[in-house]
């Protein structure tokens, strides 16, 4: 009785075909069921027919118009399928079928997949679909291989296996990639409760992250290791042998926070590498290896940067220009139903609360009448307040620097003098920023505008505090170089005359070395220099980490448990709890960069600080903010920022590659540390591998390559391709803002059609009236008065409501609008306000719609 | 075997959600006060997923529950309370003392109301009709955002 029920219910399917066939695999399953284990063996994956499914659905389409014609074909030709199917079952490789029953068998098979497909649209109950399927699956299953022809038929089945398997493995190695990526259940937690901006900025800590392990990986794996094993050990030599007069105090706790003592004599800093061109067995050049895992450290970072820049501006066009429906759009899709928690709830009303009122002000802001006068001064006094506030960092970082050099020749330094300069840097970065907010309030910009200029001057900030210090760290640099010269003579000196002492007694043997711990040793400034950065950003983690602690949890300890003994409300009122700070965070994050870019060709361990630091702040700030942070108040989109972010932190990179590529280029290498000892610059690690270790003609390409008359003009061909490119992009861009005015005028053609039902082509329009004048005399004369009358501010009613120019009726708004409307659409789009507007020009409309029923579409209508 | 409006109100999303009643009133069928699973299914079956194959499915057939014009109709009727196929100002004003309560002024509601229907009218009734709620949504990836997505 199901075949009866299945004609009776048969709706999509509406061919008999199907069900003539479905009839006959009954049966034939019936029949050939005892055989269906044999063919089982090559069958392995049930129901995986998605992948094929849509290539049959086309082929589908065509076969369901022949499918009709050859009902009548299948059931004559039953018996002999049968037949056929049942020696086809035995799977013998020399039985081919004929062309015409392979091509019925593979029509078969596409009706059944297709009924697999859809057999969740079929309104069966779920006992008859269950069994429906697995019969089809199973035919499928069997009759698909026996598809190819002849010898070749366990080679198809095979492949088709093969395909199938191949799908279910790519399908399930991306669910493993996304597993796979770390920390997203957090994100996600962070996301679903203070909103995607938030979230943003834990992602970009996520990218930041991996972005320092390859790092990370580059510099451990090609640098430190092979230094490490293959080098000479620790003592062996006099720069890798903390010095015997700092022996006594080398392992106190207080020297290795400084980063002295025995850190300082290790692999984690420039000084300990030795100079030997190639070391163990390998052969490893490791000077060369150093300068070019520091080149590619930021080679790599400058292509990961934009990369995403590209990756980030390629997604922000997608979805640009809708501003017809803003607020049809808060209205209707605003609210998150995946919210379920009650105070994210709360939150989301406060949001939609503040965008409605956002875009009311954002209205009414461009209305606003105000003093041009006064705004522009008190703009240009807030920058001349804030000018002052950054010069005066400036200079007090830099007093600071010199004073500490003082210190630093003095004996019985405290703690405080020591890091002083670390100390001011970080006040400096915690206590300006809101000044400049408080100081940005006279400006009185929007508040999206007011945030880039916010951001602009603590980029500011930072980058003057950061190039002050690298000034004095400058000088620093060359007192040392200075000093060098005569440590030099001295060790040469002090090497000789103990020479001669061991050799005085007995001129045969060798003289023992003397000790390394003994030798005099030289201002080894890169490792300064190195020092000096990684105790900066070990200061600056430490203050970020204290700041949070402090700063959002003690607050949010206090504002909980002391509110209750208080006079004020203490969640409401004065501290209440901490919203987190994005922009502040980013920009410490780029800036950390910042100085791991600059650090790491000096201290190679830096990286690896680094790494940690992202790793531990990940989980620490995750904790931080899910226990002691409200969400904002004041949502902002995040994806209009992200590439703001990247573009900081393309600055910073090449900004932090201008001191690494000068010292480079320019001063000389230490005598006595470091792998380019020895030479006079120490970029002629190249030129030496060049010459010693590749055949003679690599040498000449590179020199004249290098020549300077090759590569101006290489410059000046990359200049002219940029401005090349750059005036392509424009071109497309307009040609894309003409598409899409031309589509949306075509919209509007259409909607008229279908509203007006008359042509919406002006002279078309003024040929209708000269043709039908009787019916039209009473109304043409009014509306051509009303054209008159209204040309000078019909332009106020845009097709573009989002400029907001029918807010106010008033003639500014014609300024704003005018822009993109021609003066044609304004008579073809607007004719039912035309006929309003010139009876009643008092009439008070603040929002510029008329409420009442429209009289002035009498343009076509007298006509029919 | 029957669902009661009690039990979609202990939905924690349901419950905080400021069209939440109206959305529950969607299940149940006009005046009744209980909901049997097949109600339940075929006010689901809105939120099935678009598939590409059903594009391609013969046009003869009554549209299915899913597609985008019914996707948007239940949405629609969200808002039509009178159902008269048409969101009038009243309507967005109770919405949006919903969406909002009481942290704007009326009068600037009323300005937003009218502001939202003057973006979207088209043939100047001061309502919203189904077919410019539409196009209101045309741009929005509706097919995604009302769908639900199980085991995908």
């Amino acid at each position: 009785e199901d075949k009866e029920e299945d004609e009776s219910k048969e709706e999509d399917n509406g061919s008999q075909q199907n069900r003539a066939s479905r009839r006959k695999n009954y049966q034939r399953k019936n029949r050939a069921g005892k055989k269906a284990g044999e063919e089982g063996s090559q069958k392995k994956d049930r129901g995986k027919t998605a992948p094929t499914k849509d290539q049959k659905e086309s082929e589908n389409k065509e076969k369901k118009t022949t499918k009709k014609g050859k009902e009548g074909e299948n059931k004559q030709k039953k018996d002999r399928k049968n037949s056929a199917s049942s020696a086809s079952s035995n799977s013998s490789d020399e039985e081919s079928l004929s062309e015409e029953e392979l091509a019925m068998l593979m029509e078969q098979v596409e009706q059944k997949k297709k009924l697999i497909s859809t057999m969740r649209n079929k309104p069966w109950r779920m006992v008859k679909k269950l069994s429906v399927l697995r019969e089809a699956q199973d035919f499928v299953e069997k009759f698909e291989g026996a598809l190819g022809k002849g010898k070749g038929k366990k080679l198809y089945a095979y492949k088709m296996m093969m395909a199938k398997k191949w799908v279910k493995f790519k399908r399930d190695f991306e669910n493993f990639k996304t597993q796979c990526i770390p920390w997203e259940m957090k994100i996600k937690e962070v996301e679903s409760h203070f909103g995607s901006s938030v979230a943003s900025y834990f992602i970009f800590l996520r990218w930041m992250y991996g972005v320092n392990l390859v790092l990370f990986g580059l510099i451990f794996g090609l640098v430190i290791i092979p230094e490490v094993l293959m080098g000479m050990p620790y003592g062996s030599m006099p720069r890798k042998t903390v010095p015997r007069s700092e022996q006594a105090t080398a392992m106190d706790f207080s020297v290795l926070w400084d980063f002295e003592g025995y850190i300082k004599y290790s692999a984690l800093f420039y000084g300990y590498y030795n100079n030997q061109r190639t070391i163990g067995w390998l052969k490893y050049r490791l000077p060369m290896a150093y300068f070019m895992v520091g080149i590619s450290v930021f080679g790599y970072s400058l292509m990961v940067v934009i990369r995403s820049m590209a990756r980030n501006a390629n997604e922000s066009t997608a979805d640009g220009d809708d501003d017809n429906f803003i607020f049809s759009w808060k209205m209707f899709t605003s609210w998150d139903y995946l919210i379920g928690n009650p105070e994210t709830a709360d939150n989301k009303f406060a949001s939609i609360t503040t965008s409605f009122k956002e875009s009311i002000v954002d209205e009414q802001e461009s209305n606003k009448d105000e003093n041009i006068h006064l705004r522009r001064f008190l703009r240009v006094l807030a920058n001349v307040l804030i000018i002052c506030c950054l010069c005066g960092s400036g200079y007090l970082i830099y007093f600071v620097v010199k004073r500490s050099q003082t210190f630093s020749k003095m004996q019985n330094v405290g703690w405080y003098e020591r890091n002083e300069v670390e100390i001011v840097m970080s006040l400096l970065g915690m206590f300006c920023p809101p000044l400049f907010e408080t100081i940005a309030a006279l400006e009185n910009y929007h508040p999206r505008i007011g945030l880039k200029w916010q951001l602009g001057r603590i980029f500011a900030l930072f980058l003057g505090n950061l190039y002050t210090f690298l000034l004095a760290l400058m000088d620093d640099v060359n007192e040392k170089l200075a000093e060098e010269d005569v440590v030099k003579n001295l060790t040469h000196w002090t090497l000789l005359g103990h020479h001669n002492s061991s050799a005085g007694n007995d001129s045969t043997v060798t003289p023992p070395p003397l000790d390394p711990a003994d030798v005099p040793r030289g201002p080894c400034w890169e490792t300064t220099v190195g020092i000096e950065i990684v105790r900066l950003t070990v200061s600056d983690i430490l203050v970020t980490y204290i700041t949070i602690l402090v700063g959002d949890f003690i607050r949010a300890c206090f504002v909980r448990f002391v509110n209750y003994c208080w006079c004020w409300d203490l969640e409401a009122g004065f501290p209440s709890y901490a919203e987190f700070d994005i922009s502040g965070n980013v920009l410490g994050l780029v800036f950390n960069q910042g100085m791991i870019w600059m650090g790491s060709f000096y201290a190679p361990g830096l990286v690896g600080i680094n790494v940690l630091r992202l790793l531990t702040s990940m989980y620490f700030q995750c904790w931080a903010v899910m226990s002691s942070n409200v969400p904002h108040a004041r949502v902002f989109k995040a994806s209009k920022s992200n590439n703001f972010y990247m573009g900081l932190l393309l600055l910073i990179l090449f900004l932090s590659l201008l001191p690494v590529a000068y010292t480079i280029m320019s001063l000389p290498p230490s005598f006595d540390c470091g792998p380019f000892s020895g030479k006079k610059r120490m970029y002629e690690v190249i030129q030496e591998t060049i010459e010693l270790d590749f055949p003679l003609f690599v040498a000449k390409i590179f020199s004249y390559v290098a020549n300077p008359g090759l590569i101006i003009p290489a410059i000046l061909l990359m200049v002219l391709a940029i401005y090349y490119l750059n005036a392509v992009s424009e071109a497309y861009q307009r040609a894309n803002a003409e598409l899409k005015k031309k589509m949306q005028m075509q919209r509007e053609e259409e909607k008229n059609k279908r509203n007006n039902k008359t042509s919406t082509n002006p002279m078309l329009q003024d040929l209708e009236e000269l043709l039908t004048p009787s019916t039209k005399t009473e109304s043409s004369p009014r509306e051509a008065g009303d054209k008159k009358t209204e040309s000078p501010n019909g332009t106020s009613l845009v097709r573009k409501p989002g400029r907001g120019a029918a807010l106010d009726g008033s003639p500014m708004a014609s300024g704003r609008g005018a822009a993109f409307t021609p003066p044609s659409q304004v008579f073809v789009t607007q004719p039912r306000t035309l006929g309003i507007r010139a009876p009643y020009p008092g009439q008070p409309r603040p929002w510029g719609h008329p409420p009442g029923p429209v009289p002035g579409r009498g343009r076509g209508h007298p006509c029919y | 075997g029957l669902l009661s409006r009690e039990d979609f109100q202990r939905i924690p999303e349901l419950a905080i959600n400021p069209l939440g009643d109206r959305i529950i009133n969607a299940f149940f069928p006009e005046g009744e006060d209980q909901v049997n699973f097949r109600g339940f299914m075929r006010t689901l079956a809105h939120f099935r997923p678009i598939e590409d194959n059903e594009k391609s499915k013969d046009q003869n057939g009554p549209e299915p529950l899913n597609s985008r014009s019914n996707k948007l109709h239940f949405a629609f009727r969200l808002y039509d309370l009178d159902k008269d196929d048409k969101i009038s100002r009243d309507e967005l004003l109770q919405v949006l003392r919903m969406m909002v309560g009481v942290n704007i002024s009326d009068e600037q509601l009323g300005s937003i109301a009218d502001r939202t229907i003057q973006e979207a009218d088209q043939d100047g009734d001061s309502a919203i009709s189904f077919a410019e709620f539409v196009k209101v949504l045309e741009k929005v990836d509706v097919e995604q955002k009302m769908s639900i997505r199980f085991l995908h």
